[in-house]
């Protein structure tokens, strides 16, 4: 009865393990194809008996990029946008949720409720006269053009100001009382004391800004002002056989964004449960 | 919103001269972004939808309904439509219920839990570009791609991915749905974990079954989690874009023009052929079929609750 029982047991675990397994791992097949794929010969790519590691490992796919397209630039380019971004989201983020968590006065609902309204409406849908907008500032192909809609985050205010309720009152009210300004509770309480949400808040949006393609498809129009994204796609277009440059390419593109995924795991996946990865 | 019991202000409710120099300083001029940025672009999007708005022909006429008497005499209209369609009817599905049976196994007390979450995961992480493109290399024709050379050793006869049609559609929404799932997979699974668990105990003392737990503890409570993923699956089932165009692009793909949706034909109305007034009524109705897509889903989880 009690074997009967664990082998039972042993057979559920079993089945479960096999089952998260195969099916966690072919969620990761195409990573690990394109990863092996990048590092073989083009005879060995282009073939009708595809094999699985390559018979000559070779370097010269990476090699070969920076002199066919200028992949240095294009990943710069994505480093400004996101990098800029991030800080504008970071620190606005913050300081609206610390006046949305803490402070009282009339309008304030209305303001949040601003704030959240547009959440759930896509970049996508208004993108005709955003882009209109950024053509009267006379930000078309520049990286003014390309930042400014990334500056705000609906998402990041709503979770700091969760986060910042819960800094007890009474700390705040002593600094004031030392005669404290905001400026300085903002900067020596409240920023202090919410480093782990604002971490969370500016990784998830440097990945969603690394990884934007819309805006940038539609905005920057010349080589100079292409990011990784643009790039790879015009690469991709322009080099339609080249596809053991292709590959390549999707490697550097995907590993900035896997390294830091890696390093920050748990962060990036509250963050995301919590946000959505949306602006 | 468990906070908003301790919110409160030691200052009462006037504010300082220094809270309001910080509120002047700082958050008005966010609010103020948010305002110019998001707010007056959705305002105008509906209004220029109703205009034959062209950036290369400056004289704007107001246009009552032509636009939208035009979208359902566009054939790439159409398609686009019928495509989206299609989409949201397969992806939102697929994703749901994907994405609960993966939580729902996860949550089983597993070894290699935050493995398995990981390895799910990772694609939603990661751009869409690149992974459209390795899908791409994929689903190359002869057997040069992955797929194809899978089935041919398995026995089955090829499929022509990016030749046909119908089967194109789908790939896109298979990359789509792959990309998408790890996100439904958390959210679920942060949903079940926030299930007490002294309800499941109390319901395992009764001498129920996992799977009667599953069924009669943990569904019930989870729907609101539920409701909020398929609302998230919808939105972005309905503004799928990048994956789209990438399929669509290049001389290695024949359909092109067959597999377009939504955001596709805006994207093509607005900038390729510059007529903006027109793409804005593609974007109202996107507005409007969203909307009323979720208000749905709202009324039928509410129905099967009460």
């Amino acid at each position: 009865m009690a074997i009967k029982r664990s082998l039972k047991t042993l057979r559920n675990w079993a089945g479960l393990h096999l089952f998260l397994g195969i099916t966690s791992f072919l969620m990761v097949v195409p990573f690990f194809w394109v990863f092996l794929t990048s590092f073989k010969r083009s005879t060995e790519i282009v073939t009708e008996t595809p094999r699985l590691l390559p018979m000559v490992w070779t370097l010269e796919n990476y090699l070969e990029l920076p002199k066919v397209a200028p992949f240095v630039r294009f990943f710069l380019n994505s480093i400004i946008v996101s990098g800029v971004s991030t800080v504008f989201i970071a620190f606005g983020s913050a300081a609206c949720g610390y006046v949305f968590a803490k402070y009282r006065f009339r309008g304030k609902d209305f303001l949040f409720f601003l704030v959240i309204s547009t959440i759930l409406i896509p970049l996508q849908t208004y993108i005709v006269p955003l882009y209109l907008l950024t053509w009267k500032l006379g930000w078309i192909n520049s990286y003014q053009g390309l930042i400014f809609p990334l500056i705000i985050m609906s998402s990041g205010i709503f979770f700091l100001r969760q986060n910042i309720m819960s800094i007890p009152d009474e700390l705040i009210d002593a600094a004031r009382v030392d005669g404290a300004s905001e400026w300085k509770v903002f900067l020596s309480i409240i920023l202090p004391l919410s480093l782990s949400p604002i971490a969370a808040i500016s990784i998830v949006n440097w990945v969603y800004t690394w990884s934007l393609f819309i805006w940038p498809l539609i905005v920057a129009n010349s080589t100079e002002m292409f990011t990784m994204e643009l790039g790879l796609m015009y690469f991709q277009r322009e080099y339609a056989v080249d596809y053991g440059g292709i590959m390549a390419a999707c490697v550097i593109t995907l590993l900035p964004v896997l390294v830091v995924f890696l390093i920050f795991r748990t962060r990036i996946i509250e963050g995301v449960a919590f946000t959505g990865m949306k602006h | 919103m468990d906070g908003v019991a301790t919110q409160r202000s030691g200052a009462g409710s006037r504010l300082r001269r220094s809270q309001m120099g910080f509120l002047w300083g700082i958050v008005m001029p966010v609010i103020a972004l948010f305002i110019i940025i998001r707010v007056i672009p959705i305002l105008v999007v509906l209004l220029m939808s109703f205009t034959n708005f062209n950036m290369i022909r400056p004289l704007v006429r107001f246009l009552p309904y032509q636009n939208f008497l035009r979208l359902f005499g566009d054939p790439n209209f159409v398609t686009a439509f019928v495509n989206s369609t299609e989409f949201v009817l397969i992806a939102v599905p697929l994703e749901i219920l994907l994405g609960l049976a993966f939580a729902i196994y996860l949550h089983r007390k597993v070894r290699f839990e935050s493995l398995y979450e990981t390895l799910y995961f990772l694609p939603y992480i990661v751009p869409m570009v690149p992974s459209a493109i390795i899908w791409k290399w994929i689903y190359a024709p002869g057997t040069y791609g992955l797929a194809n050379y899978l089935l041919d050793q398995l026995g089955f006869p090829r499929v022509g991915w990016m030749s046909t049609p119908q089967i194109s559609l789908l790939a896109v929404i298979g990359i789509h749905v792959w990309k998408q799932l790890g996100f439904f997979v958390i959210v679920f699974l942060v949903g079940l974990k926030n299930i007490p668990t002294s309800v499941r105990e109390a319901a395992v003392v009764d001498g129920a079954t996992p799977w009667k737990v599953t069924r009669y503890v943990d569904l019930p409570l989870l729907k609101p989690v539920i409701l909020f993923g398929v609302v998230m699956a919808t939105i972005w089932a309905w503004s799928a874009f990048t994956e789209v165009y990438i399929m669509s692009q290049g001389t290695d793909i024949s359909t092109g023009a067959e597999i377009q949706v939504m955001v596709t034909r805006i994207y093509a109305e607005g900038f390729l052929y510059f007529n903006m007034g027109y793409a804005s009524a593609i974007s109202f109705v996107l507005f409007i079929v969203s909307l009323l897509f979720v208000g749905l889903q709202f009324r039928l989880f509410r129905v099967e609750s009460a």
